[in-house]
């Protein structure tokens, strides 16, 4: 087979951007210069890594908005699909729109507890894996770890800018069209992603 | 292979990630700096990481800061002067005491092989004036400094201008006038250390009975050293309102260093106002009880964490890794630590504590399933090859940066 699929995974490591925001008003200030990584951190943390926050909000924003007692725009930001937007740019717009459709400028200014502004420095590296049929992807499937299934899965979308995830797109390529789309409708945020492994290995084995 | 112990606990496909990315520094030499071979928390984790580092053929030494009294009297007041604002100032005549002793240290020390120098806590930080061309230095800071003694701050930028980088445990620990690029990297437990490793049942209940705890009684934990900031009267008090309702036993495991003379203080004075307290055991214990200590937090019902003030507080991933539900003060490290709600509980007072270990004594289940989230959250966030990944990426980014 001619497009064999390369199996990757994807590392971070944190890194202070030096800003924090201890109200409103410092927060969306700081929602519309901040590193592009930071909103993409802050709204991948969860899931990348597994059991960071409460499951019960879906980024970090949204549960520091919770914990501040600002359960309306916790709510708000929550629904916010990252998977929707594979520009940053984009996903930074919606979010900082979002902010500022639900709160009062009497909210600007109360104190709050400090938000930290993380970042991330990637690093993708190639798992030395390949898979040339649908067998062989599943085996490599199932010897991935949760952060191989994090980059297939979730960011290899914004890297090649499209919606559709790896392991869709190469079924798509090897005609397993059903399976494929399957796999892509899997929503990310409502499980981990020990749980979206045993999904894909389930709808690959599925006749 | 001692990476290899670690693929039943985390995974294989985890280690390989490791071994993948270790290749990308092999040949790099990396160098640990500390002020201590033995206790305190930087070299435990030194003692884990540097041999795993060098299985991974990334070359790795560590190398310790030697100083007289008078030094470690300069620095200890430094570190404190970082930790707070206080009233104290850095004299001329300590500055100039401080770099002599610093040159005596580059005498001693070879820096020219390395690529990569990390520097652990104030102590050392002076070493980087004898920095080389292409070398990369970090400075590892296990203390919070966001509220440092002015002078303290001065002192410490003199040298920071000649590192690359910093790593600290939280943001929130970061002064807002540091201008280096800071990486964040929170600190971990070693799952086969004596304190951590899978102990018997049979050990873990003959341990209790050898300090007069009844096995057979729900026992409330504390473990940390004897210091008023760890609150062990706070925990106290949260337990006797406890035991109104629920038959169950308290016990402090600690301990004091020979030159703490306040820890002594505080163990005294625990052990008078529990004196009469058939249910409370108050427990000194030599600072290498490791297995004890693993087995009264396998053996414990609930743990509590009751501090004032923290650093990170690792002891709570030690019985969260014993699938220990743990009720902690929402300070420091304990409030990133546990996932109120999930993985145990956060606590502002007394009362807060009392009402979460009532809570939790009351349902087998509530136990059973925090117990289980506390786990898993220790396996993906604070385990030793989690650490060993960041110090890697770290490297390979620093390096890469150049």
């Amino acid at each position: 087979m001619s497009n064999p699929f390369c199996f990757k995974s994807e590392l971070w490591v944190t890194k202070y951007t030096g800003r924090s925001a201890k109200n409103l008003s410092d927060f969306l200030e700081a929602l519309r210069t901040i590193d592009q990584l930071s909103i993409f951190y802050h709204f991948y943390i969860n899931i990348f890594n597994y059991h960071n926050l409460p499951t019960y909000y879906t980024n970090s924003f949204a549960f520091w908005f919770f914990k501040n007692g600002l359960v309306i725009l916790a709510e708000k930001v929550s629904v916010i699909d990252p998977l929707d937007y594979y520009d940053l740019e984009d996903l930074r717009k919606i979010l900082i729109k979002v902010v500022e459709q639900n709160l009062s400028l009497s909210m600007l200014q109360k104190e709050l507890t400090p938000f930290y502004f993380i970042t991330v420095e990637r690093e993708i590296i190639d798992l030395g894996c390949e898979a040339n049929n649908l067998e062989e992807f599943k085996e490599g499937i199932k010897k991935s770890s949760i952060h191989s299934i994090f980059y297939h899965f979730i960011t290899a979308r914004l890297n090649k800018k499209t919606i559709i995830n790896d392991y869709s797109s190469w079924l798509h390529s090897i005609g397993e069209v059903k399976k494929a789309e399957k796999i892509n409708r899997i929503h990310p945020f409502m499980m981990t992603l020990y749980d979206i492994k045993r999904e894909i290995i389930k709808i690959l084995g599925e006749e | 292979m001692r990476l290899e112990k670690y693929i039943p606990i985390v995974g294989e496909e985890i280690i390989n990630e490791i071994v993948i990315l270790a290749k990308r520094l092999k040949d790099i030499r990396v160098l640990h700096v500390n002020s201590t071979y033995k206790g305190g928390g930087v070299a435990e984790i030194l003692r884990g990481l540097v041999p795993l580092m060098n299985e991974l053929d990334v070359k790795t030494d560590w190398k310790v800061f030697e100083g007289d009294e008078r030094f470690f009297n300069f620095t200890k007041k430094l570190h404190n002067m970082l930790h707070l604002p206080l009233e104290e100032t850095i004299t001329s005549e300590e500055f100039v005491y401080y770099l002599k002793v610093v040159y005596e240290n580059l005498t001693k020390i070879d820096f020219s092989n390395y690529d990569v120098v990390i520097v652990h806590d104030p102590q050392p930080i002076g070493l980087v004036v004898n920095k080389e061309r292409g070398q990369k230095w970090i400075w590892r800071c296990h203390i919070d400094t966001s509220t440092p003694t002015p002078t303290a701050w001065d002192f410490v930028r003199k040298f920071l201008g000649s590192y690359d980088a910093a790593i600290f445990h939280l943001p929130e620990f970061v002064y807002e006038k540091m201008d280096l690029p800071v990486y964040i990297i929170q600190p971990s437990i070693d799952p086969l250390h004596p304190k951590n490793v899978e102990i018997p049942d049979e050990e873990v209940k003959d341990t209790l009975i050898k300090f007069g705890v009844d096995p057979e009684i729900p026992i409330i934990l504390q473990v940390s050293r004897f210091d008023r900031l760890k609150d062990p009267f706070g925990a106290l008090e949260a337990f006797k309102m406890v035991r109104k309702n629920f038959k169950c036993q308290m016990v402090f495991v600690g301990g004091y260093a020979p030159d703490d003379p306040e820890g002594e203080t505080v163990y005294k004075e625990l052990l008078n106002l529990t004196a009469e307290e058939k249910d409370v055991f108050v427990l000194n214990l030599p600072p290498d009880s490791h297995r004890e200590v693993n087995a009264f937090q396998r053996g414990a019902t609930v743990v509590i964490q009751k501090s004032i003030r923290e650093g990170f507080g690792l002891v709570v991933s030690e019985a969260m890794w014993k699938e220990k539900p743990v009720v902690g003060a929402n300070v420091g490290g304990i409030r990133r630590q546990i996932v109120h709600g999930i993985t145990g509980f956060l606590v502002e007072s007394a009362e807060g504590a009392a009402l979460r270990i009532k809570q939790l004594l009351s349902s087998d289940s509530l136990r059973k399933d925090m117990g289980y989230h506390a786990k898993e959250r220790v396996k993906h966030r604070y385990l030793i090859t989690r650490h060993l990944r960041d110090y890697l990426l770290i490297i390979h980014k620093i390096l890469s940066a150049s």
